[in-house]
């Protein structure tokens, strides 16, 4: 199994997201899904405080590819794969029998239940649509003849989502959000976070958490 | 994070989608949609193209996958000047553009031309309506007169609306977006003012002192470079961002310094702004002294307004106004404020313009890095250049009804605008207005709505050019559905840009087919030129004859650039940088002055004497020209954009208003229209809840719409988005028309539309 540091993480710049969206609706339209089904990477918008001390922080997230990947280790019929080579998590729809269990074990509500009965969720673009990438051989993305990059990095407006192994992303991250990761104090480890510049508020901490993460409307239940 | 176009690896950015060639991009999108439909179609046909996006008219450049005639997937042009931060920097889509993979396959477009027959819209073949049309004006000009049928056309993809309905067809009458109803005031004293209508639009990547001015330039940009560029100027230059606006936005989150303004007071903060600045010897006295004119009056007002008295007016403390009006002075030239249409959309909008701009001019941050740049075009062809053939221009010598009867001598813009839009209803009452051809707008949703709608149907000639229906398309005569950028060759020829430093055109060729039987502008401005030539027998209209396509009429204006449009959009990117030009074009221009008074301009100083105003920059107090509160309508109402929206065209995509629900915490309920913002202190003692629907009041009208509680709202100051509800293209038309509330409030100098509006609010259905 390849090292942790070859896995492939996302990054996220809280400071450079201007909460547009973009990223999430060119997720579903490179995925072929619906405008009703919900989302695999979602902007949430996290306010407090009164006006005029108000602050109101966006928060894009998606499937984290986590280094111990809970939804993997419920799955009954091991329909989830933690890929060795690049630790990409993918969904084999021909194993999914849609009991929902990745869903309840995942912090961050990444994996959605479709109308089909079954569970679907981000796959780093290694493949279209629903159980896309299941079917890849397992190689590291970045060495896979035709691979894209991720559709939400290449379409962020701001220019605040990354992928890659770990040890690239790592080096392009501020020496802050490179401890913060190591020490596993932003999401447990499973992405790395930029720290939100000029604020001590709960909002930045709750990127460290999992409760706000949690997005409410694509939850697995 | 300025190197991650550069990474060591090579491995992050597009590396990953520029190392498949199209022959494999095809293996690897056959084997996704395999996954898809369970069919193998490793056969498919798989071609990229480019475009520019026009969802907002700011070609931002577009990358797009077709898939056996379908797009598949539409992205952005790296190092794009509008799309991009500029080189070696993503180009992106923002949702917008991103949509425009949706609206080209979108079963909700208008699919085929119609007319109305016995008072129905009817189908009918491109022939028949071209004939129809060229029939119908033909007649209207017999019967009313060409000069009375009004060009309302917006963006397009081709230049040759203007040759069609003012050269050949022979009206004077044009409105459209911009002074009207988008910033007439900003655009209109950056031209008297001497530095041109793109005063609004600093160098920002430049800049170390940016000031966004009734802007929220994060998420309500002309072209993604604007949010790009600030936040890499935040990023590489350590600048510092300050916002100046009654609502917390994105824009205000993202600034060292939120001013959170009393609205309308715009005006008076500028005055005091340049009070401490010339008080404390900090402006460029050089630059005040050698280019510019009316310093002494400026200077008087400015006088009159010191920080202590201007707090009181604007609810900004003293040492604020003092911190930011010397952060911005001792920074400049590398200051720049960006504005637009929150400082222009007001009564009052002249003069707080005017005292804004006058800031640039007292620092000298005029066309020098990181300040107020003065853009320039790229010199294409224009159609007199390339058009070998002779034709009589018959709008050449006739003036536009406001400016030519006495009716509408009480309105002081006749003197620097031949038509506002919030008139032409009543120069439809006149009998001076009496036909409409309308392309890819709404201005049903522009301002005062319900007399527009009236208009609209009083009309006696309609033409709709659009790709949606909606309340003109509805209520039209001749329908005539236009392709989406997607299916048309196009170009653009930009200016502003994320490169301060060059001209730049951009452009691409229909990456499909149009979809159902719609046809690109282009084609259906020459269908209806070649009918009219038949009719009339006046070889006139058969000058477009002289190009086979667009694609030829486009290389001919890229001849002057010794380029294609071929050349233009083969290989990695469809734009090209043509020309460079440097700063501090005044220094060597001798006609150049920058004017605080404004006192040698003719037709403004005739217009500012019957409006009331002085020359010179002023404090105007709110209500004077506009709306005041009341204790009948307490609260100040004032439209705004988001992100997913532009002008109401976007409105009909499930996608994106699946969004703006989201982002408005919102999308667990059925409702899809506009919300109203307002401040928990306002909506509570109204007792309205988020989610609940309420009631928007004013003097002269109201509409129904969701609630959304927040803390982002300014007490006392309720916002909605616009272009929803009521004639928009929304298939429903959930929402509310915001301009069902508006009477003809403007500014009298531009005759731009007023959008605060003295209004209450109270739970629908209640008391
Ligand atoms: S984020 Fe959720 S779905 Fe993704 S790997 Fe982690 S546990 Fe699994
Ligand atoms: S990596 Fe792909 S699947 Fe995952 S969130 Fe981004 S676009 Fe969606
Ligand atoms: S596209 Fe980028 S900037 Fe926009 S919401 Fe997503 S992460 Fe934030
Ligand atoms: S800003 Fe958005 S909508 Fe406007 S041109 Fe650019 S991508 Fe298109």
């Amino acid at each position: 199994m390849a090292v942790e540091s070859e896995h492939w993480v996302f990054y996220f710049d809280p400071n450079r997201c201007i909460g547009c969206h973009a990223c999430s609706v060119s997720c579903k339209q490179f995925h072929g899904r619906g405008s009703d089904t919900d989302d695999w990477r979602t902007v949430t918008h996290h306010q407090k405080g009164t006006y005029p001390d108000v602050e109101d922080v966006p928060l894009s997230m998606s499937c984290m590819h986590c280094h111990d990947a809970p939804c993997e280790k419920v799955c009954p019929t091991n329909a989830i794969e933690k890929r060795e080579s690049d630790g990409i998590v993918t969904i084999n729809r021909d194993d999914c029998i849609g009991c929902k269990y990745c869903g309840w074990a995942c912090p961050f509500g990444a994996p959605v239940y479709g109308d089909d009965g079954l569970m679907s969720k981000c796959n780093m673009c290694l493949g279209r649509g629903p159980g896309g990438g299941a079917d890849v051989e397992d190689t590291p993305k970045h060495e896979l003849e035709d691979q894209v990059e991720p559709n939400c990095v290449s379409d962020c407006v701001g220019e605040a989502i990354k992928a890659g192994p770990q040890k690239e992303i790592i080096e392009e991250a501020s020496q802050a959000a490179a401890e913060r990761f190591r020490s596993g104090a932003v999401a447990n480890g499973r992405v790395i976070v930029e720290p939100l510049q000029d604020s001590t508020s709960a909002v930045d901490g709750s990127v460290g958490g999992t409760k706000e993460v949690t997005t409410p409307y694509n939850a697995g239940d | 994070m300025s190197n991650q176009a550069q990474s060591s690896s090579g491995l992050t950015r597009r590396t990953l989608l520029k190392a498949g060639s199209a022959a494999a991009g095809a293996v690897a999108l056959g084997g996704c949609l395999s996954s898809d439909d369970g069919t193998d179609s490793g056969g498919a046909d798989v071609s990229k193209a480019f475009s520019n996006c026009w969802m907002c008219s700011h070609n931002c450049g577009q990358e797009v996958t077709v898939v056996d005639g379908s797009v598949v997937n539409i992205t952005g042009v790296d190092g794009h000047p509008r799309g991009s931060a500029g080189p070696g920097t993503e180009g992106t889509l923002c949702p917008k553009g991103l949509a425009q993979q949706d609206k080209t396959h979108d079963p909700k477009r208008v699919k085929e031309p119609h007319i109305r027959k016995d008072g129905e819209l009817q189908k009918v073949s491109w022939d028949e309506a071209f004939e129809y049309t060229a029939d119908r004006l033909v007649s209207f000009a017999d019967e009313y007169g060409a000069e009375t049928f009004l060009d309302a056309t917006s963006w397009a993809e081709t230049s040759i609306f203007r040759t069609i309905w003012r050269d050949l067809y022979g009206s004077p009458e044009r409105i459209s977006r911009g002074i009207h109803v988008c910033a007439g005031p900003t655009f209109v004293t950056g031209g008297m003012m001497g530095v041109g209508s793109n005063n609004r639009v600093p160098d920002y990547q430049n800049s170390d002192y940016i000031i966004a001015w009734g802007r929220n330039q994060l998420n309500s940009f002309a072209g993604q470079f604007e949010a790009k560029g600030t936040l890499e100027a935040i990023e590489n230059r350590g600048a510092t961002l300050v916002t100046i606006d009654p609502q917390h936005t994105i824009t205000a989150e993202k600034s060292d310094k939120w001013l959170p303004i009393e609205p309308r007071t715009d005006g008076a903060l500028a005055l005091a702004m340049a009070n401490v600045i010339i008080e404390e010897e900090l402006y460029d006295e050089d630059f005040v002294e050698n280019y510019t004119y009316g310093f002494d009056a400026y200077r008087e007002a400015a006088a009159d307004m010191p920080p202590e008295d201007a707090a009181e007016i604007t609810g900004i403390p003293a040492e604020d106004i003092r911190e930011v009006a010397r952060g911005f002075a001792e920074a400049a030239p590398r200051a720049g404020i960006s504005v637009w249409t929150g400082t222009a959309q007001m009564g009052n909008g002249w003069k707080a313009t005017q005292n804004i701009t006058a800031l640039n001019g007292l620092v000298g941050n005029i066309d020098r890095p990181g300040g107020l740049r003065l853009w320039e075009y790229p010199g294409t062809a224009s159609f007199g250049q390339v058009c070998e053939q002779d034709y009589t221009n018959r709008a050449e010598f006739r003036e536009p009804a406001l400016k030519k009867y006495d009716e509408y001598s009480d309105y002081p813009v006749r003197h620097i605008e031949g038509i506002a839009h919030n008139l032409v209803p009543e120069m439809v009452d006149n009998g001076h207005i009496n036909g409409i051809v309308v392309h890819h707008d709404d201005p049903l949703k522009d301002g005062n709505a319900d007399e527009w709608v009236e208009a609209i149907e009083e009309m006696a000639l309609v033409i709709s050019i659009d790709a949606y229906w909606n309340g003109v398309s509805r209520n039209a005569d001749i329908v005539l559905p236009e392709a989406t950028s997607l299916e048309k060759d196009t170009l653009g020829t930009g200016n502003w840009s994320a490169y301060p430093k060059h001209k730049w055109v951009t452009g691409g060729k229909a990456a499909v087919e149009p979809q159902w039987n719609t046809k690109p502008d282009f084609d259906i401005l020459t269908g209806i030129a070649s009918a009219m030539a038949e009719k009339t027998d006046n070889d006139d209209w058969r000058i477009f004859e002289q190009w086979d396509s667009h694609e030829e009429f486009i290389d001919d204006q890229l001849s002057t650039l010794d380029l294609t449009l071929e050349e233009l959009s083969s290989g990695e990117k469809n734009y090209e940088l043509v020309e460079e030009y440097d700063y501090e074009k005044w220094k060597d221009n001798d006609n150049f002055v920058f004017r605080f008074d404004l006192d040698q301009v003719g037709s403004f100083a005739q217009a500012a004497e019957e409006a009331g105003m002085d020359t010179a920059p002023e404090w105007i107090p709110p209500g004077t020209y506009g709306d005041s509160t009341s204790d009948e309508y307490p609260l100040e109402f004032y439209d705004v954009r988001s992100v997913f929206f532009s002008h109401g065209s976007n409105q009909p995509h499930e996608r994106l208003r699946d969004h703006f629900a989201k982002r408005n915490d919102l999308n667990e309920e059925d409702y899809r229209g506009n919300y109203l913002h307002l401040n928990p202190k306002d909506a509570e003692p109204r007792g309205i809840e988020t989610g609940d629907m309420v009631q928007v009041e004013s003097e002269s009208g109201s509409g129904e719409l969701m609630a959304h509680v927040t803390e982002n709202a300014r007490p006392g100051f309720v916002t909605a988005e616009y272009g929803f509800g009521e004639t928009s293209a929304t298939p429903d038309g959930e929402g509310m028309n915001t301009m069902t509330l508006h009477d003809k409030q403007m500014d009298p100098i531009t005759g731009q539309v007023d959008r605060h509006i003295a209004v209450d609010v109270k739970p629908a259905g209640g008391d």
